[in-house]
């Protein structure tokens, strides 16, 4: 007969007390500093950096550190927020001579909750003759695209760039006002009317 | 297919005035052809129907369009038109053209243009040029050289009066052979126009009697016919010559 052993349950305690940024919270020899907390210069004494309740997590046995981790929970779950090298799903807005701007809407299939601007520079749209891009038969405005976060970029937007082949226009509204169907890396046929227009198309599986 | 179907026109509409909403092609009965819509028409599953006011016209063997006459502007590729510089960015003018976005007019888009010798225009001075980039999206682009690089007539256009004119009257003027009361005036006047599809006309002549004879000959001519304008012309120079 194997004896069964209860594992202590591994939710830990809430506390009912708010906490805010720099509050102490307990000695750095007892606990771990989680999600929402953080050591003191001084490596003493763990503190809370948001706002929010307590909540104290036991060790998980078998770990050779047998301290608590608090975290902080309870604070407003912040939506995604686009980091370089993330996929995200944007709404084009303006198509202009040397980039096109774009709306921000998903990050990794995670939705954001405030707006986020990108812009698509002309280098940047595909990975070949990018001297030769023409912006207008690469985006147009309302188009929907997948594309991948370069950088922070300046202080109005984030670049954006669809150079490989699975980046690029994903759907697209034509003239006539039907969704376009993929036909080649760089065009899209309209069903109602058969008419043939021009994007950057991305390589969906 | 017997050829005799295939040169009746598909639709008895041509140069007639036609309506938003009318269906002038019915795509089912012509088979095997390939038409090319200009402004003004778009397709609608299967008809052509219409989009703006104005009259129905062909160009054999397949082109149709409709030519209307407005106050503004819509730019389109190769049109000449009249712009008035709004400002002076680092690398292109901003120009007004009468359309629903400014124009920008490269600073090295003149012959022999170079970053040396950038052409000094203030705000208001009246340019002649060529539009060379004009989708719905996105800023008409202008240049003021032909399509060889030469400068042509383009340009600033010096001295002179300027007045704004409808769409149509713009295209009446540029007509050939020569608009009638171009040529009433042209015999006993000597001036020269300017003329920009985008409805703008700059005259310049030797004294302003002249200059707002012509200009205000050529403002009037618009609903006339030919035998009308001429008529219209003479008179208002036999009131040059009374004085």
């Amino acid at each position: 007969m194997v004896g069964m052993v209860i594992e202590r349950d591994s939710v830990g305690e809430e506390g009912d007390d708010v906490v805010t940024p720099g509050e102490f919270l307990g000695e750095a020899t007892e606990f771990i500093a989680g999600k929402g907390a953080y050591v003191s210069p001084n490596g003493r004494s763990v503190r809370a950096c948001l706002t929010g309740r307590r909540k104290v997590t036991a060790a998980p046995p078998g770990s050779h550190d047998n301290r608590s981790t608090i975290e902080i929970v309870g604070h407003k779950a912040h939506g995604a927020v686009p980091q370089p090298g993330s996929i995200v799903i944007a709404r084009v807005t303006k198509v202009m001579a040397r980039n096109a701007s774009a709306d921000i809407m998903c990050v990794d299939s995670k939705a954001v909750k405030e707006k986020f601007s990108g812009i698509i520079r002309q280098q940047d749209v595909r990975a070949t003759e990018i001297d030769k891009v023409d912006m207008y038969q690469s985006f147009r405005p309302g188009d929907i695209v997948r594309a991948l976060v370069l950088s922070l970029g300046d202080a109005r937007a984030y670049y954006l760039s669809t150079a490989k082949n699975e980046l690029g226009v994903v759907s697209a509204q034509s003239i006539s006002g039907g969704t376009m169907v993929p036909i080649s890396w760089t065009e899209m046929q309209c069903p109602l009317t058969g008419q043939i227009e021009q994007r950057k198309v991305a390589k969906v599986d | 297919m017997d050829v005799d179907t295939r040169n009746m026109t598909p639709t008895n509409l041509i140069d007639k005035i036609v309506v938003p909403g009318d269906v002038v092609l019915d795509l089912t009965k012509m088979e095997n052809q390939t038409i090319k819509l200009g402004s003004g028409l778009r397709q609608d599953y299967d008809c052509i129907s219409v989009m703006q006011a104005g009259k129905l016209r062909l160009s054999k063997p397949n082109k149709y369009w409709v030519e209307s006459s407005q106050k503004r502007y819509v730019p389109s590729l190769e049109d000449t038109v009249l712009g008035i510089v709004v400002e002076h960015r680092s690398d292109n003018f901003l120009v007004d053209i009468k359309a629903p976005n400014l124009a920008f007019l490269p600073v090295l888009a003149f012959e022999g243009g170079t970053r040396r010798n950038i052409p000094k225009f203030e705000t208001g001075t009246l340019i002649y040029a060529r539009v060379v980039k004009a989708n719905g999206i996105m800023n008409p682009e202008l240049s003021c050289t032909d399509a060889s690089g030469k400068a042509a007539e383009f340009g600033q256009l010096k001295n002179g009066y300027m007045f704004e004119t409808s769409t149509g009257l713009a295209r009446m003027l540029l007509s050939s052979p020569t608009c009638p009361v171009l040529e009433a005036l042209g015999k006993k006047i000597s001036f020269e126009t300017a003329v920009g599809f985008n409805g703008r006309v700059w005259v310049n002549a030797s004294s302003p009697d002249d200059v707002i004879l012509v200009s205000n000959a050529i403002m009037r001519s618009e609903f006339l016919s030919g035998t009308q304008q001429r008529i219209m012309a003479e008179k208002l120079l036999q009131r040059l010559e009374k004085v």
